[in-house]
């Protein structure tokens, strides 16, 4: 039975594992979840991700939420199709280890900071909420900190885990492509290593795809 | 070599650490940060660790920071001693990581930012914003009564197994009733599941600062 994609086509969450789903080659069948109609909140979802949110996907009954550990998921399961070493083999402990700092640093570092200004100057903005510019003036100040170890980490390898390219670096793409949206663009332009591995990511085709919101491979 | 654990004493992450080097019985050389005197900050420390945070392993030359990181790498490394704190089956792996996501996404982003603003601010001569402190808490409460319904079905986050996942919660948890907030404990089976952690041996040890077993 093929792979179901519970999610919103323009959600950052959704659009993670849906590159993934590209990039390995696994063809999904997308059902698209209503947000404005918060059918997300509603029992027939909640059933599937307590949480209520998108996404989660169904793969012949084995339901798992999280973006990124579907995203892992895929990656493990596929392991053998698609693009290769998304996660290092169990085998190499050592670079799976450097993945996993890579991982973290993502969550921790970047997306923590970065999902604070997607909120504030899209989302409520969207919802006819006024943005709080002090929070966002906080989150810009922390990401500044932080981007400039990045910066620091990409001159010396082309990825964040080292020299090849991992879920760690894909899973940045939707909130980094929000900071653009958001008239912050220049968090990432202002610093040519960043800039330069940011823009390779966005120029794969999995992401080509996907970036005007996702639709169904199956 | 033995490995060496930089990290501070007191702190949150480098706690996280320590409790998973016990339960997978590894003894490690700890190397203690002062942060009131910047050392976490200074040009030899941010060598290894550019973030200028704590903890970070010295494996031989290997380095690791990323507190989570450092756990998966010992857990992954002494995978046949001590406590299993990893599943190998694919299907039990992706649950696995889905709870590990749930406590990123899910608890530590409101707990670990509550904390700081309850707890450590206050330690470092700063003033507490108890509004931001109550939004936090109101928001954790609200996924801890998620936590609720998951914990009601199964006896850890993952599965029925103890994994790293569960462990990943121990300190900010552990900081709640500190923060202000009854939280866990007004839950029953979050009560149960937590409190199941805090009496393990490993947590036990590390609970009110750290100390050197090799």
């Amino acid at each position: 039975m093929v792979l179901k994609l519970y999610a919103a086509p323009q959600s950052t969450a959704s659009l993670r594992v849906a590159q993934v789903l590209h990039e390995k080659n696994v063809p999904f069948e997308f059902i698209p979840i209503d947000l404005r109609a918060k059918e997300q909140k509603q029992a027939q979802h909640t059933e599937k991700n307590p949480f209520g949110q998108v996404p989660y996907i169904d793969d012949d009954g084995f339901v798992l939420y999280e973006s990124r550990a579907i995203g892992r998921y895929i990656a493990l399961k596929y392991a053998g199709q698609g693009t290769a070493g998304l996660i290092p083999d169990q085998s190499d402990i050592k670079a799976l280890a450097l993945f996993e700092q890579a991982a973290s640093s993502e969550f921790a570092n970047f997306e923590v900071h970065a999902a604070k200004i997607a909120y504030e100057k899209l989302f409520k903005v969207r919802l006819g909420f006024p943005t709080n510019e002090e929070v966002v003036k906080g989150a810009i100040d922390q990401l500044n900190v932080k981007l400039d170890v990045y910066e620091g980490i990409l001159g010396k390898q082309a990825y964040l885990a080292g020299s090849e390219l991992t879920l760690a670096d894909l899973y940045h793409i939707p909130f980094g492509t929000r900071l653009y949206r958001a008239g912050l663009g220049d968090l990432i332009d202002s610093r040519p290593n960043v800039a330069k591995w940011f823009n390779s990511l966005l120029a794969r085709p999995s992401w080509v795809t996907i970036k005007d919101g996702i639709t169904s491979t199956a | 070599m033995v490995l060496t654990l930089v990290g501070s004493p007191i702190s949150t992450c480098t706690k996280r650490v320590v409790a998973v080097f016990l339960e997978k019985q590894v003894p490690f050389k700890f190397v203690p940060i002062d942060f009131t005197k910047g050392e976490h900050k200074a040009p030899a420390f941010m060598e290894k660790q550019p973030f200028g945070q704590v903890p970070y392993l010295d494996d031989d030359g290997y380095i690791i920071y990323e507190s989570r990181a450092i756990c998966r790498y010992i857990a992954e490394k002494y995978a046949d001693q001590g406590t299993p704190l990893f599943p190998t089956d694919l299907k039990a792996k992706g649950l696995f990581e889905q709870a590990a996501s749930i406590e990123q996404s899910n608890f530590d982003v409101y707990a670990s930012k509550a904390a700081y603003e309850a707890v450590f601010k206050p330690n470092l001569g700063l003033v507490t914003d108890k509004s931001v402190v109550d939004s936090l808490i109101k928001q954790l409460e609200q996924k801890l009564d998620v936590y609720e319904q998951i914990l009601s079905k199964q006896k850890y986050l993952a599965g029925d197994e103890l994994t790293l996942a569960d462990l990943f919660h121990l300190p900010y948890g552990a900081l709640l009733p500190a923060v202000g907030s009854n939280a866990i404990q007004e839950r029953p089976n979050v009560a149960r599941w937590f409190n199941s952690l805090t009496e393990r041996p490993s947590w036990k040890a590390v609970k009110d600062g750290i100390v050197v077993t090799a």
